[in-house]
């Protein structure tokens, strides 16, 4: 049984503005799933889903078209997130 | 009359309601607490049995509602309370909320909800997702107009007597945009970069986050801003309004002066600024001392004022105020301060080694040399200029500083980091002892202080408990140098014939208009208050200048604190049950024990450190005041965040009460771990992520975004059950579980579904049938309740239930998704509706139908009616039905009782 405590989910969208720059960094190298979003900048993966479809919601990232074998899409950072 | 009917809630029900009766001819007033009409329905992904969607079916009924010619629909409203009168018609009073955003001029076109700097919870997404505090309800909201999450002020902005939206700029900085925050603190005061050094911050002791593990850095995330801006050399990027004609002379440029010459400037006045002193700034650059205030700082947010135009005359001093008018100014604002030391008044303090405060730091500032190496100083008093000589006085080598000071430490009126600073930096106390004379050698140079032990009594007219002199305990403290710091005072002699003075020398100036005896001339700051600090002069500077505008251009002196209440930090604790602490940004003042430079002592704030600050804000008022809304807005003048909550009283003859149902909190049953486990997700939960306008871009779980391939259900979680004082059935919950059962199947081919129910109610027109076509197509059915569920590392599920067709064994079963059907409650709020009288509940808490069998919809108060699940489950059919039956009911009842005053077109 898991024993990690989650946070409350008011608590973890409130981060979402201070996310976003750590979110896109890790986005540079190429689309990432939740998981490896998470890997990357140190954080659960369930308070990363929060702040990527937070970001998908507003238009600064999108999901790759077919989800990965495991069973995970894959997220890239839009034109408008990281302009040129 | 205003209205034959009122109906409360929007949802399927009230919407039928007033739609059945708006046909017939009714005036009908419809009263949404939400943003949109259209209830739960609409955030439905299909319905059942015909699996048509929810939306397809309800935007219609949502628009005719809206667009009815007989209905008038109020949302983001309540109804705070209806009262029956003698003859028997109501009257009720409802709230319109303020939605911040101009209804008739929104385009829907959510440039303000893609702009807004706050992230909270959807609440029409179940929570799986954020919005933002400037947002539309949903895509297919009734109106598609946006409102503004604006709860009051923020404590922090509420605090600030300069009127700077703290909680705005710190939501910027947050989200990364320094410039907007440097721009937002810039629209109330020139002088960031000195109000992130010395201001004492008041924002701070009422952060809600003080009551965690500390308050946010406010003042020091202002300093930060500031250095970025300096460092990124952008322009200032400010508004100004093109030159008006007009022209203003501003006397004193201390921070009142500046900041109402920059308030004027950026109106389109032509302003000038008279200093009396050979540089500008007053307190700023020649008193507060540079390990504080670094003059570059200074000198940089002065160089703002003059980038707007605003000229700024030093050594000018002014004495006649109508000599001014004559040379063409329009109004006159008299800032000047408080530039002048209070005298010790004891004798002796004439002798050669007395300075004034004031002098001493001014000295210092402008670069004099005040030979104190290897004295022995005492500073008389005890506020913050006291400690600033006494610090400088350290740093200018003085082998002693002694700050003597008639009350005890707690009454010292100085802020305590500067005494506490002080201390570290080696300076000493002496308490309770006040001077009576200065003592002397024969050449008349200072050699001692002597001075007299106080007692303190009861309190005075300040809080403080008042000093009374011991006999007998006269004592001297040797000193060669003694520094009055015991108050300060304006210079405004030459103003006495001229407008009114007060005794003791402050001007006289109508506390909110600022207007003094001479209509043209205002007076703003601690010459009309007497001396008392940054942010309060600065306020003051903001008012001057809005009331010196208001005054030529013809408008009533009024309408400058335009505040929301602020909001009880008690509340905004309360929205969440668990916090999690954060590391508090460290202290970053590094102090020598005897310091000889003038470096500043307090560190920048890194950028990391910027925003892992400000990412611990709550966001007390949901809205920051951040304005990014109104920048973004395409349509001028259609977001005003000062609007208000307005009241109106209606009259109508009847009322129809369709406040709907609430849905069980699932939390209430542990043993399912709804809120412990990310993977238990509600049935309403799961009709988001099914529906076309779904939170996330599929069916994912919320532990780590995969996509499930093992999804089970659990029946009645919450409904056909005493434990939790419910044992009504929730009557849909086993059909839009089937529902959902057969979506997901299309939706992933791959999934197995599993529903653990006790049995299933499928009784309705087709309704078995769907439960056999869901069978069918190869979700499982597995009776017997599920004792309890536990979780893997791996976020995976696992039930533990009773196969009851099986033997009766209990099973482990793993999964990846679990979804809690839950059952409904009723909205005890229809009750509160009525203050004077009773609306009558049934045993369950819905509303009461006494003769429910024969007069579906008829409540227990004459010309009150029910309609759909606020008296009952029900689902989409059963309620659309209700709703009809009370609209009968009603226009029987305005028919039987009011013919002589409607008739039905």
């Amino acid at each position: 049984m898991s024993t990690t405590t989650i946070r409350e989910i008011r608590e973890i969208i409130r981060e979402e503005p201070v996310m976003h720059p750590r979110i896109l960094e890790a986005l540079r190298s190429g689309p990432l799933t939740v998981p490896e979003i998470a890997e990357a900048i140190g954080s659960p993966t369930d308070e990363v889903l929060f702040w990527v479809m937070g970001m998908r919601r507003y238009g600064k990232i999108r999901e790759v078209k077919d989800p990965t074998d495991d069973g995970y899409f894959r997220y890239e950072a839009t034109n408008w997130a990281v302009p040129a | 009359m205003d209205y034959d009917v009122l109906v409360v809630g929007s949802g399927i029900g009230g919407m039928e309601s007033a739609l059945k009766l708006g046909d017939m001819g009714y005036k009908v007033l419809v009263v949404e607490k939400e943003a949109s009409v259209g209830g739960r329905m609409i955030l439905l992904s299909k319905v059942f049995p015909t699996l048509d969607c929810a939306s397809c079916i309800s935007t219609p009924k949502m628009a005719a509602t809206i667009h009815h010619p007989n209905l008038t629909v109020m949302t983001y409203s309540e109804v705070k309370g209806i009262r029956r009168d003698a003859d028997g018609h109501f009257r009720a009073s409802v709230k319109r909320k303020a939605r911040y955003v101009d209804e008739v001029a929104c385009t829907g076109c959510q440039q303000c909800e893609t702009a807004c700097t706050v992230a909270v919870p959807d609440q029409f997404n179940a929570d799986l997702v954020a919005r933002r505090a400037a947002y539309i309800a949903f895509p297919q909201a009734v109106p598609k107009k946006a409102v503004i999450d604006r709860q009051g002020s923020s404590p922090c902005t509420f605090a600030c007597p300069a009127g700077i939206e703290a909680h705005g700029y710190v939501s910027l900085i947050r989200s990364g945009e320094y410039e907007k925050a440097h721009r937002l603190v810039l629209d109330a005061t020139p002088l960031v970069g000195s109000l992130g050094r010395a201001c004492y911050a008041p924002c701070e002791s009422d952060c809600t986050r003080g009551s965690l593990e500390g308050t946010l850095p406010i003042r020091r995330l202002k300093r930060f801003i500031s250095d970025r801006h300096v460092e990124s050399g952008e322009d200032l990027g400010i508004e100004v309004a093109e030159p008006n004609g007009r022209r203003v002379a501003v006397v004193g440029s201390g921070p009142a002066g500046l900041t109402a010459a920059w308030q004027l400037a950026r109106k389109g006045y032509t302003v000038k600024i008279y200093e009396a002193a050979p540089e500008p700034g007053g307190f700023l650059r020649l008193a507060i001392p540079s390990y504080r205030l670094p003059v570059e700082v200074v000198e940089r947010d002065i160089q703002n004022v003059r980038d707007l135009g605003v000229e700024i005359a030093t050594s000018s001093p002014v004495r006649d105020l109508a000599a001014l008018k004559s040379e063409g100014y329009d109004a006159v604002l008299v800032a000047t301060g408080t530039p002048r030391s209070t005298g010790l008044g004891v004798p002796g303090e004439d002798r050669m080694g007395v300075l004034a405060a004031t002098d001493f730091l001014r000295r210092i500032k402008l670069g004099e040399t005040v030979d104190l190496a290897g004295k022995r100083v005492v500073v008389v008093g005890g506020g913050n200029v006291a400690m600033d000589a006494s610090r400088v006085a350290r740093r200018m080598g003085a082998a002693s500083v002694t700050v003597a000071y008639r009350r005890s430490r707690a009454e010292m009126p100085a802020h305590h980091v500067e005494a506490d600073d002080a201390e570290k930096e080696g300076v000493q106390f002496a308490f309770q002892v006040a001077p009576v004379e200065v003592t002397g050698d024969a050449a008349g140079a200072v050699n001692g202080l002597r001075c007299v032990r106080m007692a303190l009594g009861e309190p005075d007219a300040s809080g403080r408990r008042s000093p009374t002199p011991i006999s007998g305990s006269e004592h001297v403290i040797g000193c060669d140098v003694i520094i009055a710091a015991i108050g300060m005072t304006p210079d405004t002699a030459a103003f006495a014939s001229q407008i009114g003075v007060e005794r003791r020398g402050t001007l006289r100036a109508d506390p909110k208009t600022l207007q003094t005896d001479v209509p043209y001339v205002f007076a703003a700051g601690d010459v009309v208050n007497g001396a008392t600090d940054i942010t309060r002069a600065v306020g003051e500077g903001r008012r001057a200048a809005h009331m010196i505008d208001r005054w030529l251009t013809g408008g009533i002196l009024d309408g400058f604190d335009l505040r929301l209440p602020v909001v009880d930090k008690q509340q905004v604790l309360a929205r969440q049950k668990v916090y999690t602490l954060r590391p508090a940004t460290p202290e970053a003042v590094t102090l020598e024990a005897a310091p000889r430079d003038f470096r500043e002592v307090e560190a920048p704030l890194s950028e990391t450190e910027a925003r892992a600050a400000a990412g611990r804000c709550m966001d007390c008022a949901v809205c920051s005041g951040c304005h990014e809304c109104v920048s973004a807005c395409p349509v001028d003048g259609c977001i005003d965040l000062q609007a208000r909550d307005t009241e109106l009283d209606v009259e109508v003859g009847a009322v129809v009460v369709s406040t709907g149902y609430k849905l069980f909190a699932a939390d209430l049953k542990p043993q399912y771990g709804f809120g412990q486990y990310r993977n238990v997700i509600t049935g309403m939960q799961m009709d988001r992520l099914l529906a076309p306008t779904r939170p996330f871009n599929t069916i994912l779980r919320p532990s780590d975004g995969k996509v499930p391939e093992r999804i089970a259900y659990i029946l009645c979680t919450g409904s056909r059950d005493e434990t939790v004082n419910n044992p009504l059935c929730s009557k849909f919950c086993c059909m839009y579980s089937i529902k959902q059962n057969q979506l997901i199947m299309g939706a992933l081919p791959l999934a197995e579904v599993t529903v653990h129910y006790m049995d299933i109610r499928a009784a309705g027109k087709r309704y078995d049938e769907f439960y056999e076509q869901s069978k069918s197509m190869g979700a499982t059915y597995v009776k017997g309740r599920v004792a309890k569920i536990t979780e893997k590392e791996n976020g995976d599920l696992i039930l533990r239930y009773e196969d009851i067709e099986n033997g009766g064994q209990l099973v482990d079963a793993e999964y990846d998704l679990v979804v809690l059907a839950v059952g409904v409650q009723p909205n005890r709020d229809a009750a509160m509706l009525f203050p004077e009288e009773q609306l009558a509940e049934d045993k369950y808490f819905y509303v009461a139908e006494p003769d429910e069998d024969l007069n579906p919809g008829v409540t227990s108060i004459p010309g009150v009616f029910v309609a759909g699940t606020a008296a009952g489950a029900k689902d989409i059919v059963d309620s659309i039905l209700h709703a009809g039956a009370a609209a009968a009911q009603v226009a029987a009842h305005l028919e039987r009782t009011q013919a002589n005053v409607k008739v039905p077109a």
